[in-house]
């Protein structure tokens, strides 16, 4: 049973990098401006430290819930997330975005630490009003010159990836100590949130 | 099992060579051909993501619902991509639509992310659709070259070898994880695709 | 249906197969060389291919400032035309200087620069037509020439639609993985020991009767490939890695004239030699992984393919064979192309 819960995991992950090397063909592009629009789109979500933990958090969730959580949410998060960036783009404001990031931190560290187990929809919902925040203020800072498919690219998969990392921390969590662990880092994503939404108010 | 094998490959490997050899040396010379613009056909499709994502996005959508499905891309897409690029030959120029190019995105990448259940008569619209629109804008950007029709052949034939093993990969994937992981590479296809027609209204 | 779309890919693969096959073009590499003879002064050595009596239009266009030493010598050859010229650039040298090709960005054609300065840097590069210029400037460590010969090792199999054919018509005739592998390994061994042997100079084989007797390799493998679909059996059948390895001989002979004739110079040959066949094993694995893999995604995908398509690529292996190698007997007893 155990094993055939690590076994898609592990496989999952390396489609990531496999995916995330696919796109590292990208920089071969002959006009080379435009291709830096990758590297600048991938490197955009993982330079903050909010949505990291965030990001991280949801794939921690989701290993807890264990299926269909685990997939579910990985799959509707990109979507919903670029949704909000295409609001940001399109200039529809959402006030507040910062304390939201942070708030998304508190709560998922919170749920994390608490293995709060609401039904499917509730966690999915849950999920997908912060993915709005996290897409509205992070997907809409492209230097001019750069390719926006090529940003919007690599936004999209180092989330991804960051999720894979979650889900794969979370893999700890058949064993008893495991599970421990988990809670710990929920706790450690609460505290980071608070820390950020203290420094959103200062 | 291994009688099939044999009986199929010669044909396969034809495939192949039947590409490589489009523009065969009629020189004497051992290192000469006249394969230039073949490869570098080949290589505008892979390092051109607005190209070679929905191809993979729609490979993917067709190896999920079966062989057939596959099979009919593998003969339609193409198909249609080169009669594009013919067409696309003759025009002058034409600037690709960053909505249109979203929408492919955000289309492929729906379907796959949700699994839908496409028709085979709606496959091969989408194939077709994809082929010759994309085709279009290829031949009219490579027109101004003379040997661009070589090089559309070595386009066209980086799509058939793409269809052929994304669909066949999928096709063969049974576990549940497996094709939840196919899904979720369409989701982020579709993602892109959603920040991409944001960026399109923005810088409108 | 789907038999009606692939006899209509068939047809359509047909004309364009037709109608772009006069397109060849000549993938011979120019040749430059500069070697720092005083400080400041250089010894360049220029080398186009002829191809049918015609020069190919590329120039050498040094830059502006530099002063003929001696007056250039200009030497036409059969195959070639090379000129030399004694320079002087001054007191900072060539360095970050460029050097043009202008007319090379309108053939296929790419040039190989070697430079060799009295500090005792050393360094390679080729020169596509993409950007038909040189600088100067940085110094080349042995991972950049290994990468050099490498790309170009890949670039002469791909290139090679002779090598590849063969291959190709020993993919056809194998049976399963293990004579696959052995096969694979017969010709890759054979050809490494006489590209060696051929590189270095402990032989030399006359290019012409070598061409025909690849291009009879070729047409050798054709009756063999119809004996293995009728179910006949032969010696070639039964071991076809001893037929990889013979003719493989042979293809490695043709590799070596396709790296010397890039005028390599003798001191770097090994580190050339070994990159340059390192290069021609990706291309041809590449090139193997990638039938087979098409192979299996066409089983699982369940293409039914007519018949006459299924024995098309026998055929065309052993009738492209038979073509080569009457074209170049012709050529080998002196008549024209």
């Amino acid at each position: 049973m155990n094993r055939q819960r690590l076994d898609p995991l592990v496989r999952a992950m390396a489609l990531t990098v496999f995916v995330f090397l696919y796109a590292q063909t990208a920089f071969a592009h002959p006009q080379k401006g435009e291709a830096v629009g990758f590297l600048t789109g991938f490197r955009h979500p993982i330079s903050g430290l909010d949505h990291v933990l965030a990001m991280v958090a949801v794939g921690l969730w989701g290993a807890q819930l264990g299926a269909p959580a685990i997939w579910v949410l990985p799959v509707a998060f990109p979507m919903v997330m670029a949704f909000g960036g295409m609001l940001g783009l399109m200039g529809v404001p959402l006030p507040g975005t910062e304390y939201g990031i942070a708030l998304s931190a508190i709560l998922l560290g919170a749920v994390v630490l608490f293995e709060v187990r609401p039904p499917l929809g509730i966690a999915a919902a849950l999920v997908g009003v912060f993915a709005i925040f996290h897409g509205h203020a992070h997907g809409t800072e492209l230097p001019p010159g750069q390719s926006a498919l090529l940003y919007s690219m690599g936004f999209v998969i180092a989330t991804g990836c960051l999720h894979a990392l979650g889900i794969g921390i979370g893999t700890v969590h058949r064993w008893s100590w495991g599970q421990k662990l988990l809670r710990v880092a929920g706790g450690l994503v609460a505290v980071g949130g608070t820390f950020f939404m203290w420094k959103a108010f200062a | 099992m291994k009688s099939t094998s044999r009986f199929h490959l010669p044909l396969y490997a034809f495939i192949v060579l039947a590409f490589v050899m489009c523009a065969l040396p009629v020189d004497a010379h051992l290192y000469s051909t006249g394969m230039g613009p073949f490869y570098d056909g080949l290589m505008h499709f892979l390092i051109s993501p607005e190209d070679i994502v929905p191809v993979l996005a729609l490979a993917l959508l067709a190896g999920l619902r079966g062989a057939s499905y596959g099979r009919r891309a593998l003969f339609t897409l193409p198909v249609a991509w080169l009669f594009g690029g013919l067409a696309g030959l003759s025009a002058m120029t034409t600037r690709p639509h960053p909505f249109i190019a979203a929408a492919w995105f955000l289309m492929l990448g729906g379907l796959l992310a949700a699994d839908a259940k496409v028709s085979l008569r709606v496959t091969t619209a989408l194939a077709a659709l994809l082929g010759v629109y994309h085709g279009y804008l290829d031949g009219a950007g490579m027109g101004q070259f003379e040997t661009a029709s070589v090089g559309l052949l070595g386009l066209v034939f980086a799509i058939f070898v793409l269809i052929a093993l994304a669909a066949a990969f999928v096709v063969r994937l049974r576990a549940d994880w497996a094709r939840i992981a196919v899904r979720v590479a369409g989701s982020w296809i579709a993602a892109s695709g959603l920040l991409m027609l944001g960026w399109a209204v923005r810088t409108r | 249906m789907s038999r009606v779309d692939s006899r209509f890919v068939w047809v359509v693969a047909c004309l364009l197969l037709a109608s772009t096959a006069a397109s060849a073009h000549e993938a011979r590499p120019a040749y430059l060389e500069i070697k720092e003879i005083a400080p400041g002064q250089f010894s360049v050595l220029w080398r186009t291919p002829v191809l049918a009596g015609m020069r190919l239009p590329i120039v050498l266009k040094l830059p502006d400032d530099v002063k003929n030493l001696r007056e250039p010598n200009v030497q036409e050859l059969s195959d070639s035309f090379v000129e030399r010229r004694w320079i002087d650039a001054g007191p900072t040298g060539l360095a970050g200087k460029r050097i043009e090709f202008p007319g090379l960005q309108l053939t296929i054609t790419d040039v190989l620069v070697r430079v060799e300065l009295l500090d005792g840097r050393k360094w390679t590069a080729i020169i596509h037509p993409s950007q038909p210029w040189v600088e100067i400037a940085a110094s080349q460590t042995w991972l950049g020439v290994a990468g050099t010969y490498i790309v170009q090792g890949v670039r002469h199999i791909l290139f090679g639609a002779d090598h590849m054919l063969f291959v190709l018509g020993l993919l056809l005739i194998v049976k399963d993985r293990w004579m696959l592998l052995k096969t694979v390994t017969g010709f890759t061994v054979a050809h490494s020991i006489t590209l060696a042997i051929a590189t270095l100079g402990y032989a030399e084989v006359p290019v012409l009767p070598l061409n025909a007797a690849i291009a009879l390799s070729i047409l050798f493998l054709g009756p063999e490939i119809v004996r293995s679909w009728r179910g006949e059996t032969s010696f070639t059948i039964r071991h076809p890695w001893v037929v990889a390895f013979a003719f493989g001989l042979l293809h490695g002979f043709g590799f070596a004239s396709a790296l010397t004739s890039a005028g390599l110079p003798r001191h770097e040959l090994p580190l050339a030699l070994v990159s340059f066949n390192v290069g021609v094993e990706f291309g041809q694995l590449g090139f193997i992984a990638l039938i087979l893999a098409l192979e299996r995604s066409f089983r699982i995908l369940e293409v039914r393919w007519p018949r006459w398509a299924q024995l098309l690529p026998g055929y065309t292996v052993g009738s492209l064979g038979a073509f080569w190698t009457v074209q170049r007997v012709a050529l080998l007893f002196g008549g024209s192309r």
